[in-house]
């Protein structure tokens, strides 16, 4: 399918550049655009061989990017004026890559050429010009976009027009720009639907297009039940807090800063780095915790990659190994619990099986999870430092053994790369981590660990791959 | 159908035992009168059956089930306790009834003239004169034996006696706090040396006595009371130390029954239990905290106690040391009958104020009392009061008999109806009034908010609900066990019998519990609506037998159904006490007994729809029940602490 597209493309670009021989003041493409209506019997025609060949109607999932190729194919082989479009966003670039100067390029544009020569290509190169210049997820940039087209020219004035699909190269341009909307998620509103009926009237391809986001985009909009903030907290121990709280999903679970980040200098001149601890411990937890078998070990395991957004950040566990079956206690029932009423029935029925609804998939014994923490250094000390804060209002700490299981070091986050500089400048320390060095990294944690470790990955099951340390 | 059924067997062969006819004719009745009791009426307490205390009368409801599932397993005498102690409605001897009306008359002088309530509501303080009258009138000691210095009266008495004193909220809990708590525990567990030296002074008032059990960390949890009581190193005190909160009259009292934590060997294993001490004020180390501000019952004294090394002589354990959580529960059961009366008094009290304006205002050339709508609360009122009195004095009857009867159940039931019947008809009444009854210048306000703490205190609500549908469910659940099991493992002959019953049941064959017809004991007048109640109870039969079917023992964690079971239990005994007094009535010419008449049929009419709805709501499978809707919504909401919906205002394009 993909092939024979590629094929379909490939002749109208050669029935395009054949149109461009014939018509020469219309520069190689679609020049029956801008010729005046009543004038070409042979612009109609080209419209409608195009429109066979294009396959407006193929499945969107094909059609999905497609342009671009499009765009970039023409790129290469001959259009010239393209290449200006992108000089135009290049120059302007020089100087500086925002809102304003986009701005003013399209204004240059819309303000150059009073017959918008051109204009589809323009806003091609504009869309894919739009990330480099930060404003992929501006509305208002878009409605400007948009507001390129020559208004009314597009509108199907009859039955006929309606019927077949007219214009198509703009429309799918049109479409094209909605559809970046829509992958970068941005809605539009009653701007963006006025100049789509300005521009290519109702019940056309872009209007379908502004029709479906506006169909599915309200009804998605709050689909996460667990929303993220836009921007996200860009000091780490705010950033930790927040995501901690979020991990935790409790409402009684309380956020302790065992420390904070800071800088020292010691006597001998040396700089030191303190990193940040945020620890999270419910209620709950400090119970479990609290009733754990001291002869069973506890256990620091980390780091875990937590995703937000473009961000990672890594976090530790204290869990424990579930409890054996033999161990478990039930409370005994005491009848003298209950001061008004039986708290259980002294009868030999159990429940009916058509009632017993306990069955649950995730109901699965993980061992507890006792607290979680943040850090941006996950060596033992550090690690312990934590484990030494939480004992201050844990004090079973103190009795049970804990073994540090810690892998290496997120190593495959280095994939994030182009999780670009506004993430790194989110959270700098992790960038660090990020940065690249997992030899450094796994060197710092081996001389830190008593054991040593030799396989740097994430994925932390296997004991002989973890640093394992003993806390008593 | 009556043959068949040995449960009507049984009450025809003892009715023809007794030998009389139900309902004696006028002449018969004035002869009777005559002789100064009913004979008839008073069989029940002649009888030998009375001396059955093992039938204690909490089974009165669940045993209605029992003739249509396990007639064999039936001891025939449970069957008769029934009617026993139900029908006839309990009476009082004349002698009785003629103290009472010399008791009552000052008391309700005392309460009408001398009383301000609008001042104690306001001052937040009962005055002293007030409590001195109140002394002097020997309200004190209601219930506490002549010999050590109280009235002796019965629970009936102490009943009629609350109707008045609840026109106060604020003296009625003084009161109750005094004597149905506080000392309750000398008088049910103490010993006599005990008695002897608290109780001729509680009865007199001069002491005041308070119940202290409720603590920071425990309402109805015994395990997590923190108070401890430790041996002291000579072995002759206890020394009490911890707080308590919520202690009516904390702040007079001079006798406190206190609950601790004690340490116990049990079987050679050492055990922290429950034990209840006698502690005087004059112990020293006790210090009580600020009265709490109150929503009502304002002139009543709410604060905290903290005890501080308190030391209570060994001989001031109240029954023995470790015995406290049983004392506790007796304590708390026995208290509760009373509340009953008090709303039936309140409410007719209510229904004299609101109707004398309701009469009198004109509205478009009409009085008020001429607008249905305003007629239906008169109606609420007079039904609920009616229903109230009938259930308190029946439970108290039952309490009098000798011996002690558990009627912890049954108080239990008059406790959870009249407390809400009792605030819906404060709103109704201050309702009547509009504008002018949420004012200051009348009482009612005063009394919706004094009526507010009547389904907290004493045992909410909620967790008396419990403790009737599990009582039910555990004596039911005991003898229905066997029975399930053999259906459960398939029992074809068990199933086919079932079956058969419940397709006769549903083609309308009548059920009979042999409480009306030529033998029964409700008067004709009254029949459609013993048989509602016949009906009602058969079909709860049937329910409670699958539900233990459907949830066993994990019932107890089945709170929605437990909450109808229990429902549907109170209104059987609603129905049962209003058809056994207006057939009383009737059968002994009460003054305007054909209101009474009205007011029964009317309220069995009604409860026999509710019961038929909470029935069918407990069916597997009913459409009309939402509980699984219902634990859904709350957990949506208490995961996230908040009403979760969108602002309607709200966009999102």
């Amino acid at each position: 399918m993909k092939g024979s597209r590629c094929l379909h493309q490939l002749k109208s670009l050669r029935l395009l550049s054949h149109a461009g021989r014939l018509l020469p003041p219309a520069a190689g493409d679609n020049g029956a655009l801008f010729r005046p209506r009543s004038s070409s019997q042979l612009g109609g025609l080209q419209c409608a061989q195009r429109e066979v060949l294009r396959h407006f109607h193929s499945s969107p999932a094909c059609t999905k990017g497609q342009p671009a190729r499009f765009v970039q194919e023409e790129d290469k082989t001959r259009d010239k004026s393209l290449v200006t479009h992108d000089d135009l966003f290049e120059q302007v670039a020089k100087e500086a890559k925002t809102k304003a100067t986009f701005n003013k390029v399209i204004d240059v544009y819309t303000k150059g050429d009073i017959r918008r020569r051109g204009h589809v290509e323009f806003i091609y190169a504009a869309l894919k010009k739009m990330p480099e210049f930060g404003v992929e997820k501006d509305l208002t940039v878009y409605n400007k976009l948009l507001d390129v087209f020559p208004k009314e020219v597009f509108v199907p004035r009859n039955f006929i027009q309606r019927m077949f699909n007219h214009y198509p190269r703009q429309q799918e341009c049109g479409v094209q720009v909605l559809e970046q909307m829509e992958n970068y998620g941005i809605m539009p509103n009653i701007e963006t639907k006025v100049l789509l009926v300005q521009i290519f009237g109702e019940k056309t391809h872009p209007m379908r297009k502004y029709q479906r986001i506006m169909y599915w985009f309200p009804k998605f909009k709050h689909v996460n039940p667990f929303p993220i903030p836009e921007q996200l907290p860009e000091d780490p121990v705010d950033l930790a807090r927040f995501s901690l709280t979020r991990m935790a999903n409790d409402w009684d679970a309380k956020v302790t800063v065992y420390q904070l980040p800071c800088t020292d200098v010691t006597e001998s001149g040396a700089e030191v780095t303190l990193p940040h601890i945020v620890g999270i411990q419910s209620p709950g937890q400090m119970e479990a915790l609290a009733k754990h078998n001291p002869d069973r070990p506890v256990f620091v395991e980390g780091p875990f990659p937590l995703w937000m957004r473009k961000t990672c950040v890594y976090y530790y566990v204290l869990r424990a190994d579930p409890t054996p079956p033999e161990e478990k206690i039930e409370e005994p029932y005491d009848p003298e619990r209950c001061l008004s009423y039986p708290l259980q029935l002294d009868l030999d029925l159990d429940r009916d099986l058509g009632d017993d609804e306990s069955f649950d998939v995730e109901d699965l014994d993980e061992g507890p999870v006792f607290a979680m923490c943040m850090t941006s250094q996950g060596d033992q000390a550090t690690l312990n430092q934590w484990i030494s804060g939480l004992q201050e209002s844990n004090p079973i700490l103190g009795q049970i053994p804990t073994l540090f299981r810690l892998g290496a070091g997120p190593r495959e986050l280095q994939g994030v790369g182009d999780a670009d500089s506004a993430s790194r400048s989110w959270f700098p320390s992790h960038v660090q981590r990020e940065e690249a060095h997992p030899g450094e990294e796994a060197e710092a944690v081996v001389e830190e660990a008593e054991a040593v470790v030799e396989e740097a990955e994430a994925v932390v099951e296997e004991e002989p791959r973890r640093s394992q340390g003993v806390k008593q | 159908m009556v043959t068949n059924n040995p449960y009507s067997a049984v009450i025809a062969s003892r009715i023809s035992e007794c030998g009389e006819k139900r309902f004696p004719t006028q002449q018969q009745q004035s002869l009777l009168l005559a002789q100064g009791r009913s004979a008839q009426w008073n069989h029940a307490l002649d009888s030998p059956i009375r001396t059955e205390q093992g039938f204690t009368s909490f089974y009165f409801s669940v045993k209605f089930l029992l003739p249509m599932h396990n007639p064999v397993t039936i001891s025939k005498k449970a069957c008769f306790v029934l009617q026993a102690e139900v029908f006839p409605y309990p009476e009082i001897g004349n002698d009785e009834l003629e103290e009472i009306k010399q008791l009552v008359a000052p008391v309700e002088k005392f309460f009408s003239d001398d009383v301000d309530s609008a001042k104690i509501d306001r001052e937040a303080t009962i005055p002293p004169e007030t409590l001195q009258g109140l002394k002097d009138l020997g309200l004190f000691g209601i219930m506490i034996p002549e010999e050590y210095g109280g009235l002796g009266l019965s629970n009936t008495i102490y009943a009629r006696l609350n109707e008045i004193i609840a026109l106060d909220g604020s003296i009625a809990v003084t009161l109750a706090a005094h004597q149905a708590i506080g000392l309750k525990g000398i008088l049910i567990a103490g010993n006599e040396a005990q008695k002897q030296k608290y109780l001729p002074k509680l009865a007199s008032g001069e002491h005041i006595a308070a119940f202290c059990l409720t603590e920071p960390g425990s309402g109805s949890d015994a395990a997590s009371i923190q108070t401890r009581a430790t041996l002291s190193e000579d072995g002759k005190h206890y020394l009490i130390n911890g707080s308590k909160i919520w202690i009516s009259n904390g702040g007079m009292a001079d006798i406190m029954t206190v609950f601790a934590r004690t340490e116990v060997e049990v079987d050679g294993v050492k055990k922290d239990k429950i034990s209840a001490f006698i502690v005087e004020r004059a112990f020293g180390g006790i210090t009580s905290g600020k009265p709490e501000d109150k929503l009502g019952i304002r002139g009543s004294n709410t604060c905290e106690l903290s005890f501080d090394n308190v030391p209570v002589p060994v001989e001031n354990v109240i029954g023995e040391i470790g015995g406290g959580f049983k004392i506790a529960m007796n304590i708390l059961n026995s208290g509760r009958f009373s509340m009953g009366s008090s709303c039936a008094g309140m409410i007719k009290k209510l229904i004299e104020l609101t109707s004398e304006y309701a009469t009198t205002r004109k509205q478009f050339n009409k009085s008020l009392s001429e607008f249905g709508m305003i007629q239906e609360k008169f109606a609420m009122m007079a039904l609920n009061a009616f229903v109230m009195e009938s259930m308190a004095y029946l439970t108290s009857g039952m309490m009098d008999r000798p011996g002690i009867p558990d009627c912890s159940l049954e108080a239990a039931m008059v406790k959870v109806f009249s407390s809400e019947g009792g605030w819906i008809c404060v709103s109704e009444a201050l309702q009547v009034l509009g504008g002018l009854g949420y004012t200051k210048n009348y009482p009612f306000e005063r009394f919706v908010r004094d009526c507010r703490i009547l389904p907290i205190f004493e045992g909410t609500n909620e967790i008396l609900r419990m403790y009737i549908a599990l009582t039910g469910m555990q004596y039911a659940g005991k003898i229905l066990t066997g029975k399930i099991k053999e259906m459960k493992k398939g029992n074809i002959g068990l199933a086919i019998g079932m079956v058969s019953k419940k397709l006769r049941a549903s083609l309308g064959a009548s059920v009979d519990l042999g409480l009306t017809g030529k033998d029964g004991v409700v008067h004709p007048s009254l029949e459609d609506s013993a048989k509602k109640l016949e009906q009602n109870v058969s079909l709860f039969g049937s329910t409670v037998e699958s539900l233990l079917y459907r949830y066993g023992k994990t019932i107890v964690d089945e709170q929605l159904v437990l909450k109808r079971v229990a429902d549907v239990l109170i209104h059987i005994y609603a129905m049962t006490a209003v058809l056994s007094r207006a057939s009383r009535s009737i059968s002994i010419g009460l003054r305007n007994h054909d209101h009474e008449v009205l007011l029964a049929n009317t309220f069995c009419n009604d409860a026999f729809f509710k019961n038929n709805y909470w029935m069918v709501q407990l069916q597997k499978h009913s459409p009309e029940n939402n509980d699984a809707n219902i634990k859904k919504i709350a957990k949506q909401v208490l995961e996230n602490r908040a009403y979760i919906c969108s602002h309607p205002l709200e966009r999102t394009y």
